[in-house]
């Protein structure tokens, strides 16, 4: 099953411009610019992008996550290490001049790309909804689960999403989701103490 | 020994998520004293009110940061004493230096496991019952 929200948000063919320039964010990175020029991109598979935006401010950014392991269970390493990974976004943002209450997010990816294995993707869906609310960002869009893999598109400055959906089997996702692991909780340290 | 069922903990991060994460974590070491704050304004003005014996502070926070507060506990008399763990998105160097020379007594790294938190509080306590 697919999860889509605010159905407008996700436009079939949005026009591009020659002078757009694409940034693609990977797995476990993000990006956050208020330059109208740039779209951001990235290809999903059972990982989640959290596309999020000030629309006053007009700066937006993008990650792209995967949560370790797996267990929802509060507390759990898999829910500290998405918060950070929202939490860097979020920072982004408000070091770009957005304010928290104001911004407002689109969620796309977490799709169960592997019959008969544990629903990652749905892990990854429920735990960006969780947190959304958690922190009162309004979800005013996106697509979420399903079985295919997508390329995902958003313009940071407008709000503007698309995504594609891609064909089951395609080798793109997996080369896409194998290019970097997700971090573990405790991610380093420097020696003072 | 400190049992921690005996110290009073103030978290202060302006992400209701974390501050979850963080009092669940004090919760499963046996924390019981728990206040929350949401940005170092707030959590200096419920330090004031109502001292701790650990703050456990994110650095990046709107109004105050994490380096403001600490700066502001350790130069007003009451709260001079109070142990201080920061929190930082990265290991940053500078950053840790600096708040050395503020007289933070540990820091931890996001994302982190509650045995790293234990063992933060311990370097600064000792071992906890």
């Amino acid at each position: 099953m697919t999860t889509c929200f605010a159905a407008p948000a996700v436009r079939a063919s949005p026009p591009g411009t020659e002078s757009e320039r694409r940034v693609h964010v990977v797995q476990g990175e993000f990006h956050v610019t208020g330059d109208p020029g740039v779209v951001l991109t990235t290809i999903l598979g059972s990982c989640v992008a959290a596309c999020l935006r000030d629309p006053l401010a007009r700066v937006g950014g993008m990650n792209h996550f995967l949560l370790p392991g797996r267990g929802e269970e509060a507390g759990g390493d898999s829910v500290r290490y998405g918060v950070h990974a929202m939490e860097l976004l979020v920072n982004g943002l408000l070091r770009e001049g957005a304010r928290r209450e104001r911004l407002e997010a689109k969620l796309f990816g977490g799709a169960r790309m592997l019959e008969g294995l544990t629903d990652i993707g749905t892990q990854n869906a429920e735990f960006a909804k969780y947190f959304l609310q958690r922190e009162r960002i309004a979800l005013t869009g996106g697509s979420l689960q399903g079985d295919r893999g997508r390329r995902v598109q958003f313009w940071p400055a407008s709000g503007r999403a698309r995504q594609m959906t891609i064909e089951q089997g395609e080798a793109t996702v997996f080369a896409a989701e194998r290019r970097a692991k997700a971090v573990p909780a405790d991610v380093g340290s420097v020696e003072l103490f | 020994m400190p049992i921690a069922s005996s110290l009073k903990v103030l978290i202060v991060d302006d992400q209701h998520s974390m501050r979850l994460l963080i009092r669940g974590g004090l919760q499963q070491l046996g924390f019981k004293d728990l206040e929350e704050a949401s940005d170092g304004e707030d959590g200096l003005r419920k330090l004031v009110a109502s001292p701790a014996h650990l703050v456990i502070s994110d650095f990046n926070m709107p109004k105050l940061d994490g380096l403001g507060l600490l700066r502001a506990i350790r130069t007003h008399p009451p709260t001079s004493k109070t142990a201080y763990i920061m929190l930082t998105g990265q290991a940053d160097k500078d950053l840790v230096q600096r708040a050395v020379q503020f007289g933070v007594n540990n820091y931890l790294v996001k994302p982190f496991t509650v045995a790293t938190l234990k063992q933060k509080i311990e370097a600064v306590f000792g071992p906890l019952t």
